[in-house]
C-alpha cells in the first residue's frame, strides 16, 4: 500500500453507480473514504491498481461520472505523502 | 499567502535553494515550486520532507507544479504522528459494532459507511484493544469480504476480533468466521467493563 490510485467522486450516487460497473467488470477495487490528502469532504473515493487506469477513464465517459479527480498517492518516509492529480 | 518559485531551466541545486529560501521566510503560507525535470522535483520534494512540509504535485506537460504548505498546523500534525506511532493499541479503547449496517436509512448507504467505518479503523492508531460485534454486525466477520479483509489487518496489528456465538448460532453462520474469534456474553461485558472508553457502533 505505499503507491495507491484513487478516484474521488463529487457525489455519493455517482460513486455506487461506478462501483457496481466496476464490480460487474470484476475489477480489483475497494471503496474507501476519501483520504484527508485529496479533499476534507466527507465523500467516496475508489481505490484501484494501475493497470485499470484505461478502464476507470473510459468508463468515466461511458457513465458520465462527476469526479473530482484522479490521483495517485505515494507513501514516502516518515509518514508523509505525495500526491499526484493525473487528471 | 502564496509565493511562487519559478525554477524552470535552472540546474540543481538552485530549485532546492530558491524553495528553501521562501519557506524559510514564511511561517505559514503556500510555497509553489514550478520545475521542468524529474530530478529538481524529487530533490524539492527530499527538501520539502526534511522542512516537515506537506506537498501536492500537479504535472502539466513537462512541468511540475509543487505545492508546498508550510505551518504550526503541519507541525503540530507531525507530532501528533510520531505520539499514535508509539502506541500502536490503545488499552483502554473498545469498538462496539450492533449492526452490519451503520446507521438508520438506507442499508445501502449503511453498507458503504459500515465499510468505510472499519477501513479506516485500519488505517489509524492507535488501534482498539478490541471490535465486538453483536446480532447482525457478525455479517461483518462471516459475509462481508470487504470489512473481513481490513479485519485481518488490525488482527494482525494485534487488536482482538470477537463475534457473539449466539448471534452466529442464530443467524446460521456458526461455522463461516473468517476473521477473529466466537465469543459469549461473559467475554463481552468483561471488555466492556474493563475499558475506559467504549465506542458504539
Amino acid at each position: 500500500m505505499h503507491d495507491i490510485y484513487v478516484i474521488s467522486f463529487n457525489s455519493t450516487h455517482h460513486a455506487i453507480r461506478f462501483e457496481k460497473r466496476l464490480k460487474e467488470l470484476e475489477l480489483n477495487i475497494k471503496t474507501i473514504p476519501t483520504p484527508r490528502e485529496i479533499t476534507s469532504s466527507c465523500g467516496l473515493s475508489i481505490m484501484f491498481s494501475k493497470d485499470n487506469i484505461d478502464t476507470i477513464k473510459n468508463n468515466i465517459d461511458d457513465l458520465k461520472i462527476d469526479y473530482y479527480g484522479v490521483f495517485n498517492i505515494k507513501k514516502i518516509d516518515d509518514g508523509k505523502k505525495e500526491l499526484t492529480k493525473l487528471y | 499567502m502564496r509565493i511562487e518559485v519559478d525554477a524552470r531551466g535552472l540546474n540543481c541545486p538552485l530549485p532546492v535553494i530558491k524553495t528553501k529560501k521562501e519557506l524559510e521566510n514564511i511561517n505559514d503560507g503556500i510555497v509553489v515550486t514550478i520545475v521542468d525535470n524529474e530530478i529538481a522535483k524529487e530533490n524539492v520534494l527530499k527538501l520539502v520532507n526534511s522542512m516537515k512540509c506537506e506537498s501536492k504535485i500537479n504535472q502539466e506537460e513537462n512541468n511540475y507544479y509543487i505545492e508546498i504548505t508550510k505551518g504550526e498546523f503541519e507541525e503540530l500534525e507531525s507530532m501528533q504522528e510520531e505520539i499514535t506511532q508509539k502506541q500502536e493499541v490503545d488499552d483502554n479503547t473498545v469498538v462496539f459494532i450492533s449492526s452490519n449496517v451503520m446507521g438508520r436509512g438506507s442499508d445501502e448507504l449503511g453498507e458503504i459507511l459500515i465499510n468505510g467505518f472499519i477501513y479506516t479503523l485500519s488505517q489509524t492508531t492507535p488501534y482498539p484493544k478490541s471490535i465486538i460485534f453483536v446480532n447482525s454486525a457478525v455479517k461483518l466477520t462471516t459475509e462481508n469480504e470487504n470489512t473481513i479483509d481490513n479485519l485481518k489487518l488490525l488482527e494482525e496489528e494485534g487488536v482482538e476480533i470477537l463475534s457473539c456465538g449466539t448471534c452466529l448460532d442464530y443467524l446460521n453462520l456458526k461455522n463461516m468466521l473468517k476473521v477473529g474469534q466466537t465469543s459469549n456474553m461473559y467475554d463481552i461485558v468483561e471488555r466492556l467493563r474493563n475499558s475506559s472508553n467504549t465506542i458504539s457502533i
